[in-house]
């Protein structure tokens, strides 16, 4: 807009003024008040208070150092992680309701859920290929933090609070491992549970607590089963809600990102 | 540079007015974005978090599309396949138990590496964040994951019947 203009004459909509442009005026208009409740918001002022304000973002600071959120200060593998077990549970809750933990019925509910139910087949694979990825994804944050130095001071914690969630992710996957009662699961769980076994005078009883018997049966299907649906997912959810609200905190503490003096 | 044109002052329908049009470089610091500089999280981390997020259930559910879930014969206890295999995670430990006895390969490294990854920050006392500052920590941490990282592929696709080595381009036997 050259500033020699005349101003334009009068029209049904208000001009567009400097710094103003249609979005602006779409939002005064009665609909779209109707979906945005106040004017956009310009300052850096204006929006941190809208952040600070907003549930959804209060897992955020309001600002962060430029050089924390490029790609390759995390490669965005936390998040990654956590959108892998968002999809891991919602895939999981489709699958849970043609699923009967007993194997006389475990392995027919895979196949009726693979060529009867909408989608099946392919939840499954969502959950099966979400799940394979979780653990990688989980395991390779760890090592970039551990290259990053993220351990250090005052952040010992929440690494401490990581390598508990990678324990967890290894035991998520290993108890839905066994859950579609074929030949791949079960021996891979005999495998598996044989190692536990090798721990001196309490190996074989924490086997049978595991198993729920001396080898893998009805028992340890219903036992993976709750602690794959129910147990395990509330301990990582908890633990992961404290891991993330220890980075939140720990993001306020003045990190030196310079080297020390010496 | 040339003398400054001001223009005839103006007024624009706001109500502001415009002194002058200055060509040339702009006067005083524009200051280039440092790296420790403070950004704003929404948008600029939110906007890549969302990419990031959308990116990889993008990839998992084209995946998805592609390869189906294995699903073999009924469990069946009284026929044990050849090779028995752990999951893909545990095959660095299922290849460990090929060479050392058990309570060193199932008991004692695996306890270690898990009391070794809890105690890192403990031991680590040094402030230094860059690599070529940290090397002790770096050549250790890199070494065993090296490691770890070989004897899974090992114990993945190395492995055939009785746990013999086998050429996963003759034999596949990786189960995932």
């Amino acid at each position: 807009m050259s500033v020699t203009e005349k101003p334009p004459a009068e029209t049904e909509s208000p001009p567009l003024l400097p710094g103003r442009d249609r979005f602006d005026q779409v939002r005064e208009t009665r609909v779209g008040r109707s979906i945005w409740r106040g004017p956009r918001r310009r300052t850096h002022r204006d929006t941190a208070a809208a952040h600070w304000a907003s549930f959804l973002l209060h897992l955020y600071p309001v600002k962060m150092k430029r050089e924390q959120i490029a790609f390759r200060y995390s490669y965005y593998l936390g998040v990654i992680s956590t959108v892998l077990l968002g999809s891991l549970v919602v895939s999981g809750l489709y699958l849970m309701f043609f699923y009967v933990p007993s194997p006389n019925q475990a392995y027919g509910n895979i196949q009726t859920l693979q060529t009867e139910v909408a989608f099946g087949q392919y939840i499954r694979n969502v959950h099966r290929w979400s799940a394979h990825m979780m653990v990688l994804a989980v395991a390779a944050h760890m090592c970039k933090m551990f290259y990053r130095g993220a351990y250090k001071p005052p952040r010992e914690g929440n690494w401490v609070i990581g390598v508990v969630l990678l324990a967890l992710t290894f035991l998520m996957s290993f108890t839905g491992y066994l859950l579609p009662w074929d030949q791949l699961a079960y021996w891979a769980i005999t495998v598996g549970s044989e190692m536990a076994a090798y721990v001196p005078f309490i190996g074989e009883d924490i086997r049978e607590i595991l198993l729920g018997g001396p080898v893998v049966g009805a028992s340890t299907l219903l036992r993976f089963y709750v602690l794959h649906v129910a147990v395990l997912p509330v301990i990582m959810v908890s633990v992961l809600m404290l891991h993330l609200w220890r980075w939140r905190k720990d993001n306020m503490l003045e990190i030196p990102t310079e080297e020390p003096s010496v | 540079m040339s003398e400054p044109t001001v223009s005839e002052p103006d007024t624009t329908p706001d109500g502001r007015r415009v002194l002058g049009v200055v060509p040339g470089t702009p006067i005083g610091e524009r200051k280039e974005p440092a790296e420790d500089d403070l950004v704003m999280v929404w948008p600029h981390l939110l906007v890549r978090h969302a990419v990031a997020a959308l990116a990889v259930l993008f990839f998992v559910l084209v995946i998805a599309v592609l390869f189906d879930a294995p699903l073999r014969d009924i469990a069946n206890p009284t026929v044990t396949p050849n090779p028995e295999k752990a999951p893909w995670y545990f095959a660095g430990l299922q290849e460990l138990l090929a060479h050392f006895h058990p309570l060193v390969a199932g008991v004692l490294i695996p306890g270690a590496i898990v009391m070794a990854l809890v105690a890192l920050p403990f031991i680590d006392r040094s402030p230094w964040l860059l690599l070529r500052h940290r090397k002790v920590a770096t050549i250790t941490f890199t070494t065993f994951l090296v490691l770890w990282i070989i004897l899974t592929l090992i114990g993945f696709m190395f492995r055939g019947p009785n746990w013999s080595w086998v050429w996963p381009w003759d034999e596949w036997h990786g189960e995932l």
